[in-house]
């Protein structure tokens, strides 16, 4: 546990949580998802929130990512606190700041590959930075399948595109909601490593909730939740060493 | 399996219920007209039974036509009868008393000099004031009867519009001028104001003879009979003792007789109404259809699932059907209750436009709830069959598929059916309209339907290219969100046709209608310039019944500034057996002011007997100069006319059959003037010369005098008031088919919330999701509305074609009122879009997300 403590950056984090609860219901039925969470993700750093279901682990990062509110607390993307921001603030802060992967159904099926990753660029009505977009492309092998419409690539290569619509708009930082929970191993791994080295080759941020200790095992990190409360942090996890700690905090108390 | 496709219904029971929405207000038109058609046969019905409660027997003229009682332009088919048979018959056996009736048009002029009642409406009647109460239908309310010439009692309805009271003096035109009179009494017709919005003047027998008849003659005789005696015995007895050509009846017959020729003219009315009550139906059909294809397509995993776990095909059918049965029982149920609401609108309308109807209670029949059960059953189930034989297709193993994927359109069979379908409705419409078939309707009608079905069946095929080329400046106008507009209205072809195709209906029948009416004015304006020699037309604005005096066509003629003024008239004739009408004019004069196209024989032949026939008519019925043709005159009865000229042009005639003014005053004395044609004299200053028409007009109130151009608008505006009411009757079918666009684009924003919510959480704006939602909805609507407009355009053509032979010379396009329909039914798509818009950009990012 010791070791396991702090993981401080010498810049301040791309994103914070401060005292984060989220209460759904009243009363009888209160369900608190998360509870007084207090975390911080650090720029240029891979994070892996891990949890059993029901933990929070989604619950956090939705908030984080101003896709639902806060009951109270405070969530930061860099400087910026969301619950002070209008939904009009809080969309243009999601095109322009963060990065989306979700588990399933990423892209709309009726665009391109290329224009579905160029998407919030177009929302925004500008135009993508083409030499990061060049190097994004390329570093998803995604060349060859840039006008087919994602019914016609496999569900690797559409969480690929899902992976390089995140990474386009170069944002603050790229939430990824189980990003593999629909791929075979191997196209999993492909995501994975791919998103290891948008941390390391292109410097990006990326959090990532998982429950599979193989994916935690490509994080720099991983933050631990259990019953909506960061229980554990652990710096360099490796699947063994993920799996144990999984077994300690699923221990009777 | 019912359970379970109870519960589903139960879970999507406001989706069901918008879509049965479409159906309702189609029940809803059709049962209000038939509760409409039922209380007011019913309130008439009583009406005449009050009217000729106290009547016993009547003694009438036999009709002078074969076919019977039928009126034509008002006027009674019957020849007047000697008033020395009141005398005669009230010294029969068991009569009590006799009164003689006597009517013909009366207008009264009102306070303001206007005369009241248009021509064109309800009938301004002059009838016998009689003091014998049972054979009154009028109730004095104000004042008293009318005793002396110049005294009348006038119905409530009419005191009030022309502000009338007893002891006012006022005129009432007549076919024998104005005159000048006091009125002596208001009173109730039955317990009405007016009947049926006519105006009602009562005269003593004798002016009521000077004015409407012949002193000395009737138009019938009313008989009250002694206590205990029965109608037919009296009748029977009263028979015996009239001479020949004299009709005895009983008060019920004659009832009877009154209360059927209402119900014809009312069927007539319910008719025009049925055909807009089906209309919104068929388009209700296909937004049903529309509703079942995407509910379908949305469910295929969960009937898969059915499908996996042991449902027969049968039942996956059966319930699908089950449900649609649902959605069409309740419209049917709630149809039937608007439309009572309905009813009581209509009948509204129909008080604002002066035709009062008696108070009376709602009457709803067994074959009114019959019809509209019966209608949003079969429209219901009739347009969910397929959508669920669809769903019995679905194949087990697409319960394991990640997406419901829509079976791809097979476009070669569909462009063939579609072809073949719209070629065969063609086929029907062009047999009907230009064979010489009896019921035309009958082919025309289910022509049209299917014409709109194989064009339906088309639509899938063409939607997706019109829609690339329709959303085409789309992305650059409104970037991202008109691109995703744009492919969403081309991702799913078929139902974009489908929901357009209700718009294209609507659409179709508009243009068709303003088409048709643009020609038909263009036709009258070119008629008129081409053959119209002279200067004014004088015009009573009536046809048949009413019209002014032939003296003023006199007075005309002796004017110094007129060249030539020939009158036009028209009497209820019976020609070889057939009912038709005569048209007489001055034909020492006619064709100094329109050219009537003699094409043999001379109009200078035309004496007293003879006839001009249009040639077309000659030539099918083989007559030549010289033939004579059998014609029977209601006053004049059978007479031979001589065949003395053939002509080509009877637009401004308007029959086949032309006399002279002298034949008319043998055969058919006291028929009112519709118009006078006018040409000026040479050399004189046209102003002078309407100066001196206006002078000698002034005299009758009902004469306006028109130049050529305020002619032509007027002839061409006489078709206004039915288009009127036509477009508000369509703009129903129309409004159907906007639910149909919503209802349509609420499913899609349903079957897409998870696409929507990514939109969202990538960082589209909820201004940019309404943007695409409404731009995907305009590019449907212009879709649907130029496909209207193009089958529109055909059925307006073809009509146009078919009706050459009637007049119909021109086929003009009313470009602004295509243009302004397109750009109001975009428009309509906009607002049609704005419920699915909002609610698609309220959707929480989150919920959509993880939305099934």
């Amino acid at each position: 546990m010791a070791e396991a403590a702090q993981v401080t950056t010498t810049t301040a984090p791309a994103a914070r949580a401060v005292k984060a609860t989220k209460v759904y219901g009243e009363g009888p039925t209160e369900v608190r998802a998360i509870d007084g969470v207090d975390v911080e993700f650090g720029r240029g750093a891979f994070t892996a929130i891990m949890g059993p279901s029901g933990s929070g682990k989604s619950t956090l990062m939705h908030c984080m990512a101003g896709l639902d509110r806060l009951t109270s607390g405070e969530v930061y993307i860099g400087d910026t606190e969301l619950s002070s921001l209008s939904d009009r603030e809080l969309t243009h802060l999601r095109r322009d700041q963060i990065g989306f992967v979700f588990q399933a159904f990423n892209l709309v099926p009726t665009l391109s590959a290329l224009q579905n990753i160029t998407l919030p660029m177009i929302l925004a009505g500008r135009k993508p930075d083409e030499d990061w977009l060049d190097q994004v492309i390329d570093a998803v092998h995604l060349r060859d399948r840039l006008a087919h419409k994602p019914a016609q690539l496999s569900g690797g290569q559409q969480q690929r595109v899902a992976v390089a619509r995140a990474l386009a708009t170069r944002p603050e930082i790229v939430f990824a909601d189980e990003p593999t929970g629909n791929l075979d191993s191997r196209a999993g791994a492909d995501i994975l490593t791919f998103m290891r080295r948008a941390v390391d080759e292109l410097g990006q941020t990326i959090v990532m909730v998982t429950h599979d200790p193989l994916s935690a095992g490509y994080a720099d990190r991983a933050v631990f939740l259990v019953d909506g409360k960061v229980v554990d942090e652990m710096a360099e996890p490796t699947p063994a060493r993920v799996i144990d700690e999984i077994k300690r905090l699923g221990a009777p108390a | 399996m019912i359970r379970i496709t109870f519960t589903n219904l139960w879970a999507r029971r406001y989706r069901l219920l918008a879509s049965s929405i479409a159906v309702l207000i189609g029940v809803a038109f059709m049962s209000g007209t038939l509760v409409l058609a039922d209380t007011m046969g019913r309130t008439f019905d009583g009406l005449f039974t009050d009217v000729y409660a106290g009547t016993d027997v009547v003694v009438r003229g036999e009709s002078a036509f074969e076919q019977g009682d039928q009126l034509q332009f008002g006027i009674d088919s019957r020849p007047r009868i000697d008033a020395d048979l009141i005398a005669q018959v009230e010294e029969v056996d068991g009569v009590a008393v006799a009164t003689g009736e006597v009517e013909g048009y009366a207008q009264v002029v009102g306070s303001d000099g206007e005369p009241i009642g248009d021509p064109m409406g309800a009938p301004t009647l002059g009838v016998v004031w009689t003091d014998v109460e049972e054979l009154n239908p009028m109730n004095l309310v104000e004042g008293g009867p009318p005793t002396g010439a110049g005294e009348v009692v006038i119905d409530r309805g009419t005191a009030e519009e022309g502000t009338l009271s007893v002891g006012d003096t006022t005129s009432v035109l007549t076919a024998a001028g104005p005159v000048e009179v006091t009125i002596a009494g208001v009173a109730l017709w039955g317990e009405v104001d007016s009947p049926l919005g006519a105006s009602i003047a009562a005269f003593e027998l004798p002016t009521a003879q000077e004015l409407f008849g012949e002193p000395g003659e009737v138009d019938a005789v009313s008989i009250v009979a002694e206590d205990g005696l029965g109608q037919e015995e009296l009748r029977d007895r009263v028979a015996e003792a009239v001479p020949d050509g004299v009709e005895v009846a009983t008060g019920a017959e004659v009832t009877e007789e009154g209360q059927s020729d209402v119900r014809e003219a009312l069927g007539f009315f319910n008719t025009f109404l049925l055909t807009f009550a089906l209309v919104a139906l068929f388009v209700g059909s296909f937004i049903i259809y529309n509703t079942f294809s995407i509910l379908v397509v949305q469910r295929s995993r969960e009937m898969a699932l059915m499908r996996a776990v042991g449902a027969s095909r049968t039942q996956v059918l059966t319930s699908t059907l089950i449900e649609a049965a649902v959605i069409g029982l309740i419209a049917s149920v709630l149809g039937l209750v608007a439309g009572i609401g309905v009813a009581g609108l209509l009948k509204g309308l129909l008080a604002a436009l002066g035709l009062e109807i008696p108070a009376g209670g709602t009457v709803v029949t067994g074959g009114t709830v019959l019809a509209a059960f019966a209608a949003g059953l079969l429209v219901s189930l009739a347009a969910a069959f397929i959508p669920a034989r669809h769903a019995a297709r679905v194949s087990p193993v697409e319960a394991l598929s990640a997406a419901a994927v829509e079976t791809p359109t097979r476009s070669v069979l569909r462009t063939g059916l579609g072809l073949l379908c719209t070629a065969a409705g063609v086929a029907l419409i062009v047999t009907g309209l230009f064979a010489d078939l009896d019921n035309a309707v009958a082919v025309v009608g289910p022509g049209v339907a299917i014409t709109f079905l194989g064009v339906a069946v088309l639509g899938p095929v063409l939607a997706r290219p019109a829609a690339r080329l329709l959303g085409a400046p789309l992305p650059r106008l409104k970037g991202v969100a008109g691109r995703l507009a744009r492919e969403n209205a081309m991702r799913n072809p078929r139902r974009t046709a489908s929901t357009a195709a209700a718009l294209m209906i609507g659409v179709a029948l508009v243009a068709f209608i303003s088409i048709f009416a643009e020609s038909a004015r263009a036709s009258i304006r070119a008629t008129i310039e081409d053959s119209f020699r002279g200067d004014f037309v004088v015009d009573s604005g009536s046809f048949g019944f009413g019209g002014f005096s032939p003296n003023l066509a006199r007075d005309l003629n002796d004017l110094d500034e007129v060249a030539a003024a020939s009158p036009v008239r028209m009497t209820p004739v019976e020609v070889d057996g057939e009912q038709t009408y005569l048209v007489g004019v001055d034909t020492t004069v006619v064709e100094d002011i329109f050219d009537v196209g003699i094409e043999s024989g001379s109009l200078d032949d035309l004496e007293v007997g003879a006839v001009a026939v249009f040639d077309d008519r000659a030539e099918t019925d083989g007559l030549r100069i010289g033939d004579t043709l059998p014609a029977r005159f209601i006053e004049g009865g059978d007479q031979e006319l001589r065949v003395a000229a053939t002509f080509s042009n009877r637009d401004l005639v308007g029959g086949d059959y032309a006399v002279g003014i002298d034949t008319f005053d043998e055969f058919a004395p006291g028929t009112l003037d519709m118009s006078v044609f006018v040409a000026a004299a040479d050399g004189v200053d046209t102003d002078r010369v309407r100066a001196a028409i206006d002078e000698v007009t002034a005299a009758y109130p009902t004469a306006s005098v028109l130049d050529l151009t305020e002619y032509q608008e007027q002839q061409a505006d006489s078709l206004n008031q039915i288009l009127g009411l036509v477009y508000v009757l369509l703009a129903l079918a129309v409004l159907v088919a906007l639910l149909g666009i919503a209802n349509t684009l609420a499913l899609s924003i349903h079957e897409r919330i998870r696409e929507l919510g990514l939109l969202r959480a990538v960082g589209m704006s909820r201004r940019q999701l309404r943007s695409t939602v409404r731009w995907e909805a305009v590019i449907i609507a212009v879709f649907g509305s130029l496909l209207g407009l193009v089958v529109g355009l055909f059925f307006g053509w073809v009509m146009v074609e078919a009706l050459g032979d009637s007049g119909f010379s021109r086929f003009e396009l009313p470009l602004a009122e295509l243009v302004i329909i397109t750009a109001l039914a975009a428009l309509a798509g906009v607002v049609a879009a704005v419920g699915p818009a909002r609610r698609a950009s309220r959707l929480n990012v989150l919920d959509s997300l993880a939305a099934e």
